[in-house]
């Protein structure tokens, strides 16, 4: 009966419903939202590593993000090919350039040389052409969403990078980079246009034969290459997106706003369970004068409180996969994992709760007694 | 010998507004019968709602003690008391005091299934039965709003007796009615008074109603200045 009396409160006072409900929404959509965007930009950060399709990377000496990797001996391709339980190993090379727009502007690019046949750690999805177009001498690759702000050059068009002519050969599909716009060309193309010193790449991709645990794996790499930092892809990962997160301020100010948007929604919350407490409170007095207990009438406030976190995390979440599904493909960066889903819901209940306490506490406050003047 | 349904002994009640003490309920023995219309009388500020208040163990006396079908019950904790009040009390507002957001049939269980009870379909026949009994059963999913006056005090009376209480207490109920109504309340309350179970009490100021009562108290400033049955005259 208490539930249901909290549920039949709660359809009377529509306002304050709704107003409360504004709140748990409040919550849901800009706190997911930002955590959207926040792992959106995590797998810019790392995009190179979580697309590489290796187990190990060989990098500079003290490479704490893949971004800020130096160069190293691209010999050192051949001598981790010889290790036993290497099933193989590419050189990659990336940096920076100016491509020229079609309207003589520059714009800053990362440029990615991959080693044919293989091309390791090349792009994952193509808008149009193919992995085959990077096998062409003079070959590129420009993204999709990017394309306008090089003035829309087609498949076959040239365009000018780093004062070196290249081809468009294939246009990628949400290929993108946090340190710039990706363009995928072959190894030679990529040394011609970053004028990296001769003989010399920036990583070294590893990938371990069926069966080869990655531990071993990684000692017997290490061993090879002393000179070398070698880490796992997952380790990888994980290091280049905390040192953005560290370095960047990016994870202050994603913190502060997330945290911003849930004090809107408690405060939203807070403010109208409790006008709605204060417009009941007759009827509060009444139910206690009738038998109910202070417990009773907390259940009543917190069933409440549940209730709008329910439907509010409903129409929350309805919003957002809206939004995630209006940004997908988008310049804009939103990604939400799986298990951010229930997390949230449950947080989301939890500040539901806490918005709801003052209005508890307003609740079981009534004095029965009341009543009667 | 018919034995009290309430015992009031010694009870008196201060209140406080900071700096000084104020007693508004002297010293009060009293005992309630079952099967009797008891009415307190008395002007405003007198006293009477704060006694009908300490009956109903809504408020805690300063002093004495209070017992219900002869179990003590003044120290028990606020929960219990709660408990006791649900199981052995109906209560009778000035205004009806239903609850809006419920219909006219939840209104009336809400009262047995406030502390976490399932409310049964055999709870839901019987509060059908007594709306009915009221002239009330064409009403039942009827929202209060609908309703007019005496129906809202028909409506909050089946409340009072869903839990088939020891006691009723009514605060004025007749206050905030019509004539017309006020009788058809007032009648509804007499027939009730007769039941050898139960007892009840009516709170009033207003004299017209004095010819339903079977014992009539009057109280002015905190004290019991006349009982058409003194003390001790039942046992007797």
């Amino acid at each position: 009966m208490r539930s249901r009396v909290a549920f039949k409160i709660l359809l009377h006072d529509r306002s304050t419903t709704a107003g409360a409900l504004i709140g748990v929404i409040a919550i849901v959509f800009l706190v997911g939202q930002q955590i959207s965007v926040l792992f959106g930009l995590f797998t810019y950060m790392s995009v190179l590593v979580d697309h590489g399709g290796a187990d190990i990377w060989v990098c500079s000496k003290n490479t704490d993000n893949i971004n800020g990797a130096g160069y190293i001996p691209e010999r050192y391709v051949d001598r981790v090919s010889g290790l036993a339980g290497v099933a193989w190993a590419e050189p990659l090379l990336f940096g920076g350039a100016s491509l020229v727009t079609r309207d003589g502007k520059n714009e800053a690019v990362q440029v990615v040389g991959l080693r044919n046949p293989r091309g390791a750690a090349g792009p994952w999805r193509f808008y149009q052409g193919g992995q085959d177009g990077l096998l062409e001498f003079e070959g590129a690759t420009i993204e999709r969403l990017d394309a306008k702000l090089y003035g829309n050059p087609q498949i076959g068009d040239s365009i000018e990078i780093g004062n070196v002519r290249v081809r468009v050969s294939a246009i990628t599909q949400s290929v993108k980079g946090f340190a710039g716009r990706l363009v995928f060309t072959n190894m030679v193309k990529a040394q011609e246009i970053i004028k990296s010193p001769p003989g010399r790449c920036k990583a070294v991709l590893v990938k371990l034969k069926d069966g080869v645990s990655l531990e071993a794996g990684l000692a017997h790499v290490r061993s090879m290459l002393p000179g070398a930092e070698v880490l796992s892809a997952d380790e990888l990962s994980r290091m280049t997106r905390i040192y953005y997160v560290k370095n960047t301020g990016m994870g202050g100010s994603f913190g502060l706003s997330t945290l911003i948007g849930a004090l809107v929604g408690i405060i939203i919350i807070t403010l109208t369970m409790y006008t709605g407490v204060l417009q009941r409170q007759k009827d509060f007095a009444v139910l206690r004068a009738l038998g109910a207990r202070k417990l009773d009438i907390f259940i009543i406030v917190l069933a409440q409180s549940l209730m709008i976190g329910v439907v509010g995390v409903f129409i929350g979440f309805l919003l957002l996969a809206g939004f995630l599904s209006g940004t997908l493909d988008s310049p804009l960066p939103s990604y939400m994992p799986l298990w951010i889903a229930p997390v949230l819901a449950g947080a989301t209940l939890f500040m539901c709760v806490l918005g709801s306490l003052l209005a508890m506490r307003k609740a079981i406050s009534v004095e029965p007694a009341s009543v009667f003047r | 010998m018919l034995q009290p349904i309430l015992q009031l002994e010694s009870i008196t009640r201060d209140f406080s507004d900071g700096r000084k003490i104020r007693r508004v309920l002297y010293t009060t023995d009293l005992s309630i019968f079952p099967g009797e219309f008891t009415i307190i009388a008395g002007p405003s500020g007198s006293g009477k709602t704060t006694l009908l208040t300490i009956m109903g163990l809504i408020l805690k006396p300063s002093e004495g003690e209070i017992s219900i079908q002869n179990e003590r019950v003044t120290h028990l904790p606020e929960n219990r008391l709660a408990t006791v009040r649900q199981q052995k009390y109906g209560f009778v507002f000035q205004q009806a005091e239903l609850l809006p957001a419920l219909d006219v049939l939840e209104n009336v269980v809400v009262a047995s299934g406030i502390q976490g009870q399932t409310v049964s379909a055999g709870l839901r026949k019987k509060a059908g039965e007594l709306l009915d009994s009221f002239g009330m059963g064409d009403c039942l999913s009827m929202t209060t709003q609908q309703l007019s006056g005496g129906q809202k005090q028909r409506v909050a009376i089946a409340r009072a007796l869903i839990n088939a209480p020891a006691l009723l207490l009514c605060d004025e109920p007749t206050s905030a009615l019509d004539s017309e109504s006020s009788t058809i309340v007032l009648d509804a309350l007499k027939q009730l008074s007769k039941d050898t179970t139960r007892g009840l009490i009516m709170v009033t100021h207003d004299p017209r109603v004095f010819p339903y009562a079977d014992r009539l108290i009057k109280i002015e400033n905190g004290s019991i200045v006349y009982d058409s049955r003194p003390q001790g005259a039942q046992e007797a």
